[in-house]
């Protein structure tokens, strides 16, 4: 990258320190500032050590920054797990417009009732998405709604007297928040091994399911992108002893209008809706993780949701149809996860995406499955044309995958000594963002690809092409790469031991 | 018809390729008995200009707080932010990245969350601060969890924190969800009349885990008692203080004072109110807590050529490497809305940040004085420094006077009595550096208006 180079004195935030002009001018106060009185214990005795930057030195610093990062506007982005699909963009200028953006969450429901309109459409529509009864809008973020759900699951056992569930059950293969959830909630963890081929262990299960279980989280397509067709028996085996089964939404994109989890016999679910439904993920947030549940838990769920009723008097001159919206407490309610009503910006974002679908939402997830289908057959093609086929094989054998699917590198790492990462970071000298590597844990030299379904076969058969090309590099090239990105392979052992958190001032 | 699939018409010849025939096949795993039989029962999908069209409508519904007068708060505040960052948040490289698990191309959003850090840490006086948690009540509730998995062991009051007793029921309800799994027990410490922490109630928390008061309060007071905390509760307990950030251009850094974390709502920095999300929590900590804190850090590092570079570090303790031993479940946090607060900030500097916070006391001090002025309204805690915003009492109920209040065009501040059951007549009144003198003069005569009137008919 050539004009990388130019960042010069563009780098460094802390070494601007020009002036004391403001970045931006402000008016003045409304009074004169000897108006105010502190108690002289609480006066600030120094400013923070902030840079001093005009507003063109901004500009140019954050976009020099921005030059130095990828994203799906950048390049192809199959990372698998994270549904990497394209943001449209006039979700962007909906979530600026004033009546999302200015608007205070305890403003009263008249205030509100264009945004309650809004809640309450997308509750219906995840509702009838995912078999669920009643959902939630207020988790704002995948793990959130995990733990919002097994709190509502903790909740329902102890109105019951059933204390003595104390467990939640995972696979090995589920993501690293499922356990973590279920941990904060004050659950012990039991995890279940997975079989050979990367599915469930229906035996394994039936030995640990007794009535000291609450709970059994779980994700179909799993983590290695396969229908769990066990599903249903693993749900009757749970249900048996008076547990609950979780779905883990993440992987929520390969199903819609196919099946849905309440067709496989779960209880509760989260869904990701900055994956499935686009709210653009920022370099890591933010998200939006509501829940849905049966309706044995709905009394449970955090509050407020949004219900609706007939209109009553004058309430027509501020309604946005024929019916009111209006806040919810369920009656066994929780209580609060985050203190707000989630993130409302990101609802607005996801619930325009998702107007862009409707009923056709079955048409994308056939896309991403066709898709990463199709990614998966160019891979071994381009790979056989190149002769490089030894080089990988399947992560779990499948006819069908479905919105992604798994590599194991361990043939080239064996043969060759390249490993999953190194081929990554070929790649990523190639224009593209790597694959998600060793996840799942459960295949070895793990390469893990979600296309998603905003790919073109272009985009697919060119991207397939150059993997092979990586494939055929040599091995000491390999280890080197990559070498065309703004630094080169990045020392995380160094920055573990030699914490550097901060700008280090005048100490360094 | 849906416009965002590129593949629409190829999927015959993709199939084909395959040796598929239908998408049917590529279904095929799922059981008879889990399809789903009927088409999805949703309406058809719509054009871009159709959505915006309905997203107008429906949002324009709404009442923006700019159409009216606003002295609503209580933890969501109206601000300014600066153009360029809007402009500059739209760059697809920052607004279309996941996490940077990939660091040799994700350099700028990493550098700039390590910029994020240090312009938290500086403004806070901590050494420490994570790239963002959810927002201001998840941030104070990992705060608690994280204060206990320091200090339970010693502590004579193990598994213990106390909590001052005017935090909101909200951000209370959010405090005992993360924290009842760890089988911790939240004890409330008491407040003067003066709306002050009773300092004396402060003693009875020594030996346990934590104690999380906030600065401004919820009722707005700057406390100077806060400062003598840490010297009782001593170095086994950590003081846990929240703040409103922007009040720092003027108020004492806690860190300063003792404090050992630090969380609060960053959302005045670089983030509209926006319905309360996203915005985002900030988490700083001194280093007893670097290890058991919650949430991703950023560490400047080396690359293979030892040029300065950038990387997540510190992840052993994530639920992707730790599972259930994690410090916290949080993988998605608000990164995009730390950024633009990083933004923001920049764009301050040390003297615009004096200067809005001065905005912001200047404004309340003048709007308590015009309140005070009316014969039927008191300002009980009159004689404390206040940030944001402050009580006024009310001859009859704050209820009825925010309906009076919202006819007029006003949006009046926020009732206490939907926090604490006992305070019907008190309504929480907020100015920020938004609010303009003729708007204080226009309530001060409309709750004149309502205080000479007879109960308003519902």
């Amino acid at each position: 990258m050539v004009f990388d180079e130019g960042g010069g004195c563009l780098s460094r935030l802390f070494d601007f320190a020009g002036g004391t002009g403001m970045g931006y001018s402000q008016p003045e106060p409304l009074l004169s500032k000897d108006k105010v009185a502190l108690p002289s214990n609480l006066m600030r005795k120094a400013l923070p050590r902030w840079p001093r930057l005009s507003e063109p030195e901004m500009v140019r610093h954050y976009t020099w920054l921005s030059r130095r990062n990828f994203g799906i506007d950048t390049g192809f982005y199959p990372l698998g797990s994270c549904t990497m699909k394209h943001n449209p963009r006039v979700n962007e200028v909906i979530a600026q417009l004033p009546g999302i953006a200015d608007i205070h969450p305890h403003q009263p429901e008249h205030h509100l009732q264009g945004l309650l309109s809004i809640y309450h459409e997308m509750q219906h529509m995840l509702a009838i998405c995912s078999g669920m009864d009643d959902v939630t809008l207020q988790p704002v973020a995948g793990a959130q709604g995990e733990f919002t759900a097994v709190r509502c699951v903790q909740e329902y056992f102890r109105k019951r007297g059933e204390t003595q569930r104390t467990k939640v059950i995972v696979p090995d293969s589920a993501h690293g928040t499922n356990p973590a959830s279920a941990a904060m909630a004050g659950y012990d963890i039991v995890e279940i091994p997975s079989l050979e081929n990367g599915r469930i262990d229906l035996e394994a299960l039936k030995a640990v399911v007794d009535d000291t279980v609450a709970l059994m989280m779980i994700t179909n397509p799993n983590t290695l992108g396969l229908f769990e067709t066990d599903v249903p028996e693993a749900s009757e085996i749970v249900h048996a002893a008076g547990g609950q089964m979780y779905y883990d939404g993440a992987n929520f994109n390969a199903i819609l209008g196919r099946t849905s989890p309440g067709l496989m016999g779960f209880d509760a679910v989260h869904f990701n809706l900055h994956k499935t439904f686009s709210q653009p993920h920022g370099g890591g947030g933010p998200g939006s993780g509501p829940i849905g549940v049966k309706s044995h838990l709905a009394e449970f769920l955090p509050s407020p949701v949004v219900k609706k009723r007939p209109i009553v008097g004058d309430e027509a001159k501020f309604a946005v149809d024929d019916m009111w919206y209006t806040w919810y407490e369920p009656e066994h309610t929780i209580g609060k996860v985050q203190q707000w009503h989630g993130n409302a910006g990101a609802i607005i974002r996801c619930w325009a995406y998702y107007r862009r679908y409707g009923y056709g939402l079955k048409d994308m997830s056939e896309h991403a499955v066709l898709n990463a289908n199709y990614l998966r057959h160019a891979l071994h093609r381009e790979a056989k044309k190149a002769d490089v086929s030894h080089m990988f094989v399947d992560g779990a054998e499948a006819e069908v995958a479905k919105h992604e699917f798994t590599i194991s590198l361990q043939p080239a790492k064996e043969a060759v000594g390249v490993s999953a990462m190194d081929v990554a970071k070929g790649l990523l000298d190639l224009g593209y963002m790597a694959p998600t590597v060793y996840f799942p844990l459960v295949v070895p030299e793990c390469m893990m690809f979600e296309p998603t379904e905003t790919e073109s076969r272009d985009t697919l058969d060119t991207f397939a092409k150059d993997f092979a090309q990586v494939l055929k590099v040599d091995a000491q090239t390999l280890h080197e790469a990559p070498i065309t990105t703004p630094v080169r392979r990045v020392d995380e052992v160094y920055a573990a031991r030699n914490l550097c958190l901060k700008h280090p001032f005048d100490e360094e | 018809m849906v416009d965002q699939l590129p593949n629409r018409g190829l999927e015959t010849e993709m199939l084909e390729e395959m040796g598929f025939s239908s998408i049917d096949d590529l279904f095929s795993d799922l059981p008879e008995h889990v399809r789903m039989s009927e088409p999805l029962p949703l309406p058809p999908p719509q054009s871009e200009e159709e959505i915006i069209a309905d997203a107008r409508r429906l949002l324009g519904a709404n009442l923006a707080m700019g159409e009216a007068v606003s002295f609503l708060g209580a933890g969501i505040y109206r601000n300014y932010v600066p153009a360029s960052v809007f402009q500059l948040i739209t760059r697809g490289e920052f607004l279309t990245s996941y996490t940077p698990y990939q660091p040799e191309v994700s350099q700028g959003m990493l550098q700039a969350m390590w910029e994020f850090q240090t312009l938290i840490s500086e403004l806070v006086g901590l050494p420490i601060a994570n790239l963002s948690l959810y927002d201001g009540s998840t941030a104070a509730a990992e705060a608690l969890t994280c204060a206990v998995r320091v200090h339970t062991r010693k502590a004579s009051q193990s598994n213990t924190v106390y909590i001052s007793e005017l935090v909101p029921p909200d951000r209370m309800s959010v405090m005992h969800n993360y924290c009842q799994g760890a089988g911790i027990t939240l004890k409330v410490l008491k407040h003067n009349a003066d709306g002050t922490l009773d300092i004396d109630s402060v003693h009875s928390a020594a030996g346990s885990c934590g104690v999380y008061v906030e600065q401004p309060n919820p009722l707005g007071i700057l406390d100077g008692g806060l400062t003598q905390i840490k010297e009782i509760i001593g170095k086994n307990t950590a003081l846990i203080v929240g703040v409103q950030p922007v009040s720092l251009g003027l108020v004492e850094a806690p860190g300063n004072y003792g404090a050992d974390i630090i969380v609060g709502e960053g959302q005045p920095f670089g983030s509209p109110p926006t319905g309360g999300g996203p915005i985002y929590g900030i988490f700083a900590c001194s280093k007893p807590y670097l290890r058991l804190m919650p949430g991703r850090i950023v560490g400047r590092s080396i690359d293979v050529d030892g040029k300065e570079a950038y990387c997540l570090t510190l992840s052993t303790r994530e639920q992707h490497i730790r599972r259930h031993r994690a410090t916290s479940n949080i993988c998605t946090n608000e990164t995009l809305i730390a950024l633009m607060g990083a933004m923001h900030m920049s764009l301050l500097g040390p003297e615009g940040l004096e200067h809005l916070a001065y905005r912001n006391m200047t404004a309340c001090v003048l709007a308590k004085q015009k309140l005070s002025e009316i014969n039927e309204i008191s300002v009980p805690h009159i004689s404390s420094a206040h940030f944001n915003e402050f009580v006024i009492e009310l001859p009859r109920s704050a209820a009825d006077c925010l309906k009076y209040l919202d006819s007029v065009g006003i949006i009046g501040g926020f009732d206490l009595n939907r926090w604490y059951d006992d305070r019907t007549n008190w309504l929480l009144v907020s100015v920020t550096d938004q609010t303009k003198a003729a708007e204080i003069d226009l309530l001060a005569a409309q709750l004149a208006e309502w205080c000479s009137m007879k109960e308003v008919v519902a």
